[in-house]
């Protein structure tokens, strides 16, 4: 039993042509004319613009959507650094006018003003997702999902926000992978190293923001979900304190409904999120 | 068939989630490349008619893949071939079986049902099929021939029953999803296989995505001794041709003699083992 986060050469080869071939068949097979990626200029955007971008060609579409004076500039730039260096079609949409009405519209003193900051936070990767849906739906495309393994197990994505998307085809791999791959497919190194953020204020990085790095969340996450084992045992396994794990463990748990549709109460013998079984690519 | 050389085309299709219509034409244009290879059998992967993990739609449309399947039957006699095609048969009780159907130019001469369904992570079968109780072989021009469904191998007893049912040929249906270090596995336990049995077998796997599952493809023959002698294409589908050598395996067993000196009363001891656990 060991740690196996680290991918081989020929398994990026593999992977990467399995998360391709994964996009283009959901877009054939629905017959949608392409999809739309939100590109952030980070590291998880980038990855799967450049695989969309393998998969749809000219029928993909980049959304470059900073809110100006917020997202760092640099984020800009490295979006724009992948759409030109891959040719992929994009656009730039600053998110600020969206953001003030909601801000505007949402009066002070109602709620404690750190939930009031968190809810506006919140709203941007929806406002973010509005668009993505509104482009989607004009083009006749899908919305291809960022999200990686390691932030549906933490449930670091806001719900209906950069959560909302009709494929994720990077959920199944640790951000300690996602890395690899982006290199693999040739993701400029200065957006490989740079810290990830979520970018919903100023300064925000994600493992400040999480307490702890990548590399040890990804460790404690593999060692929990595909070595399976508990907290106390993935503890003693990695030399890691318990209470961190714990703390990683606590995440996963409380971060279900994220992963999932809406919970239906069942009446009926047929209750369409229990008891009926359908895949979505069905003819 | 000439010397006991059998030449098998590899049909590694792709199967659509409840296309029945497409998936037979799909078959059907194996067949045709089959026939332009002068195979004599051509075999395909498990639930190719209906496609691995179609959830409820196994049961809604049962019908149309029993339709389909004779439509390949009768395509089988004008081709003049044989044929292995995994598909969801009905008994007179209703149930349904995850099976395969053996076809002797335009005539389905045997039929097998996965006796060891799959139950954990993404698999639910048990929700669906019946599983078999049988493990018999089928004579055919090149011999007697074992068929097995995908997690069958996975367990060395139906192998084993079938060699002892005097088998010179396993075929394995398969649909198996890709998951890290899956391949590899796989190819273990069909050398596994082989060498407990001695005895060839033939592999075939689905291949391409559908609903974010992929089947890895990889299809292959592996001889007597052990060595993939044919492989198709990874991940995507493939029609390959290979030739297997049915006497190879009796040559083996002039010398290796572990099938002749398997002993009942060890098997006998098995079964008491078995009974023990499960108290």
């Amino acid at each position: 039993m060991k740690i196996e986060l680290y991918l081989k050469e020929k398994e990026l080869s593999l992977y990467e042509k399995i998360i391709v071939n994964s996009i283009k068949v959901r877009v054939e097979k629905i017959e949608a004319r392409g999809g739309v990626v939100a590109l952030s200029g980070g590291i998880d955007s980038s990855l799967v613009a450049v695989l969309a971008h393998r998969a749809l060609g000219d029928n993909l579409l980049c959304l470059i959507m900073p809110e100006k004076g917020v997202s760092p500039e640099e984020d800009t730039e490295h979006a724009l650094k992948i759409v030109n260096k891959f040719n992929i079609k994009y656009k730039i949409i600053p998110i600020n006018k969206a953001v003030e009405w909601f801000s505007k519209n949402f009066p002070e003193g109602e709620f404690k003003e750190q939930a009031r900051r968190m809810a506006i936070a919140n709203t941007k990767p929806r406002i973010r997702m509005i668009l993505n849906y509104l482009y989607a739906n004009a083009m006749g495309g899908i919305v291809i999902g960022t999200s990686n393994k390691t932030e549906l197990l933490l449930g670091y994505g806001t719900k209906f926000g950069d959560m909302a998307a009709d494929i994720y085809p990077i959920g199944d791999l640790y951000k300690t992978q996602v890395w690899q791959l982006a290199e693999h497919v040739g993701i400029p190194t200065e957006i490989i190293r740079k810290k990830p953020s979520a970018g919903l204020w100023k300064g925000q990085t994600d493992e400040e923001e999480l307490g702890h790095t990548y590399y040890e969340i990804d460790r404690v996450l593999y060692a929990l979900v595909e070595l399976e084992l508990s907290v106390r045992e993935t503890s003693e396994f990695l030399g890691i304190d318990e209470e961190a794990v714990l703390d990683i463990y606590k995440r996963v748990i409380s971060s279900e409904h994220k992963r999932k549709p809406p919970t239906i109460t069942r009446l009926s013998k047929m209750c369409l999120d229990k008891d009926w079984r359908y895949p979505v690519e069905r003819y | 068939m000439h010397d006991n050389i059998v030449k098998i085309g590899l049909g590694q299709i792709i199967t659509r989630l409840g296309d029945v219509e497409g998936n037979k034409k799909r078959i059907i244009e194996a067949l045709e490349r089959g026939k332009e290879n002068k195979v004599d059998i051509v075999v395909f992967p498990e639930l190719s008619t209906l496609g691995f993990g179609s959830g409820d739609i196994y049961l809604d449309k049962v019908d149309e893949n029993l339709k389909a399947l004779d439509e390949i039957v009768k395509k089988t006699e004008e081709l003049d071939l044989w044929s292995i095609v995994g598909f969801v048969d009905k008994d007179d009780l209703g149930f349904f079986y995850n099976a395969a159907a053996l076809i002797g130019k335009g005539k389905i001469v045997g039929k097998y049902y996965k006796t060891q369904l799959v139950n954990y992570r993404l698999f639910d079968e048990k929700r669906y099929f019946k599983p078999g109780c049988c493990l018999p072989t089928f004579e055919t021009p090149f011999g007697k021939i074992g068929i097995l469904i995908c997690e069958d191998v996975w367990f060395p007893e139906p192998s084993r029953a079938m060699t002892f049912r005097g088998a010179s040929l396993l075929v394995v249906l398969s649909a198996s999803p890709y998951d890290r270090g899956k391949s590899e596995v796989w190819e273990d336990y069909l050398k596994v296989r082989v060498y407990d049995n001695i005895l060839p077998v033939v592999f075939i796997n689905q291949a391409g995505v559908q609903d974010g599952v992929t089947y890895w493809g990889g299809s292959m023959i592996i001889n007597a001794e052990a060595k993939i002698v044919t492989r198709a294409k990874l991940l995507e589908p493939d029609f390959v041709v290979g030739e297997i050598d049915l006497e190879e395996s009796l040559k083996l067993r002039r010398r290796d003699i572990r099938i002749r000196e398997v002993r009942g009363e060890i098997l006998e001891d098995l079964l008491k083992a078995f009974e023990e656990m499960k108290k």
